[in-house]
């Protein structure tokens, strides 16, 4: 399942057991900036696609009624998929971060291109680094996963960025000093 | 007009081969209302470019500005009135207790007592360190050091406030309060300049890196982030 969005609504499923609608609304909040959904009709059919592949069940009786709202909870294939998925994703963060710095190295005899872009990177580092939110002590007294989420999500912007910035300024000496004909400072 | 303008400023310490550049060209705009933070490793200069934007410390070259006016023309009336430096430290001869230390600052520069004892509670309760008032400084953690100091510099109402290093030192918990605090403090129309080695400290301000005596980042409010990167001639 390559879709970033099925996995995020099989992730919501687990947090909590829901039915169509209700998923589209949590998941423009709880994904708000990060992931797009085309549409709640897009929801329908990965809920379909999520009960095929055994991720999802439908909580029976939940059918029935004038207005039939089908709840699905995650099946406990569909909770070790997501842990798999998850720690791929790590993985996924440290291959691109190699890749990167890989692709710069390219520049090695164009250190001034090499400098630009890492103008450019650091200039978005900053930028990411202002964005990340400041987490109040409660911000969703009812929620305490939204809470625990908005803390998680900003440390890990944080502490990220305290890892990029050390390298941005590094990477930059390093082709400051292949400009000026010299060795790196250590 | 910006209410704090660095222009060109460069500063270096020792001669010979123990010269060390700190600050290189580095230019700063900071608007009233705006918080600003300026990253940088140790002696990287971050905290030499606070002082020179208090006029505790002269560059060697370039212009401070507040309010338009040459601060090192005027520094002198306008540290306190203008600018609240935010020092971390406590002088036993400044006072017994966290209150005095707030209301003495205000007594040397000829506010009545009972104004500023005034002053000094409405700032300590703004700084959420209302509890502190009565501690020795020596009593107080590094998040209620944090907060007394920041108290004792708004209780002299400045339109700048400078911190070097909010958060160091300070837990996890509060780090992020105190963070929240001086956000605040931009709400109220203050400009805020802080120094900070951890990227954390970042959060919610404009931010900028100091590296190699040199600024990066967006030296004014209204410059793109991003530059378009320039195709270069063959």
């Amino acid at each position: 399942m390559q879709s970033a969005v099925q996995w995020a609504l099989l992730g919501l499923v687990i947090e909590r057991p829901s039915y169509g609608y209700e998923l589209a609304q949590r998941f423009e909040t709880a994904y708000a900036g990060m992931l797009h959904l085309s549409g709640v009709s897009y929801v329908y059919t990965a809920l379909d696609t999520l009960q095929r592949r055994g991720l999802i069940a439908e909580i029976p009786g939940t059918r029935s009624g004038r207005q039939p709202k089908p709840r699905y909870r995650a099946t406990t294939d569909g909770v070790d998929s997501y842990k798999e998925r998850l720690t791929e994703q790590i993985q996924e963060d440290f291959r691109r971060s190699r890749l990167f710095a890989r692709q710069l190295a390219v520049f090695a005899h164009e250190p001034e291109m090499a400098l630009e872009v890492i103008e450019r990177y650091g200039v978005a580092c900053l930028e990411e680094a202002s964005q990340a939110a400041i987490p109040t002590p409660a911000p969703h007294p009812g929620d305490p996963g939204s809470g625990l989420a908005a803390r998680l999500i900003s440390e890990e912007s944080r502490l990220a960025m305290e890892a990029k910035l050390p390298w941005v300024e590094y990477a930059r000496r390093e082709f400051k000093a292949l400009a000026d004909g010299r060795d790196a400072p250590r | 007009m910006s209410l704090l303008e660095l222009e060109h400023i460069s500063k270096r310490y020792g001669r010979g081969l123990n010269e060390h550049v700190v600050l290189h060209d580095a230019s700063l705009e900071v608007e009233a209302g705006e918080m600003v933070a300026i990253w940088g490793r140790r002696r990287s200069g971050r905290s030499t470019l606070l002082r020179i934007a208090a006029g505790v410390e002269t560059p060697d070259s370039g212009v401070v500005r507040l309010g338009g006016r040459d601060l090192s023309a005027r520094h002198c009336e306008l540290l306190g009135e203008s600018i609240g430096y935010c020092r971390k430290t406590f002088h036993p001869n400044e006072g017994r207790v966290v209150l005095d230390h707030l209301v003495v600052g205000q007594l040397a520069r000829g506010v009545a007592p009972s104004t500023a004892t005034n002053r000094a509670w409405e700032a300590l309760e703004r700084a959420d360190a209302g509890s502190c008032a009565k501690l020795k400084p020596t009593e107080l953690d590094g998040g209620e050091a944090v907060r007394v100091a920041i108290a004792r510099a708004i209780a002299l109402q400045p339109k700048l406030l400078l911190v070097d290093e909010p958060t160091i030192g300070v837990d996890l918990l509060a780090r992020d309060a105190i963070l929240l605090l001086l956000r605040s403090l931009t709400g109220e129309g203050m400009a805020v300049l802080t120094s900070t080695g951890e990227s954390t400290g970042l959060s919610g301000a404009r931010a900028l890196t100091l590296s190699d005596g040199e600024l990066h980042g967006r030296p004014t409010r209204e410059l793109a982030p991003v530059l378009p990167l320039r195709r270069r001639s063959a």
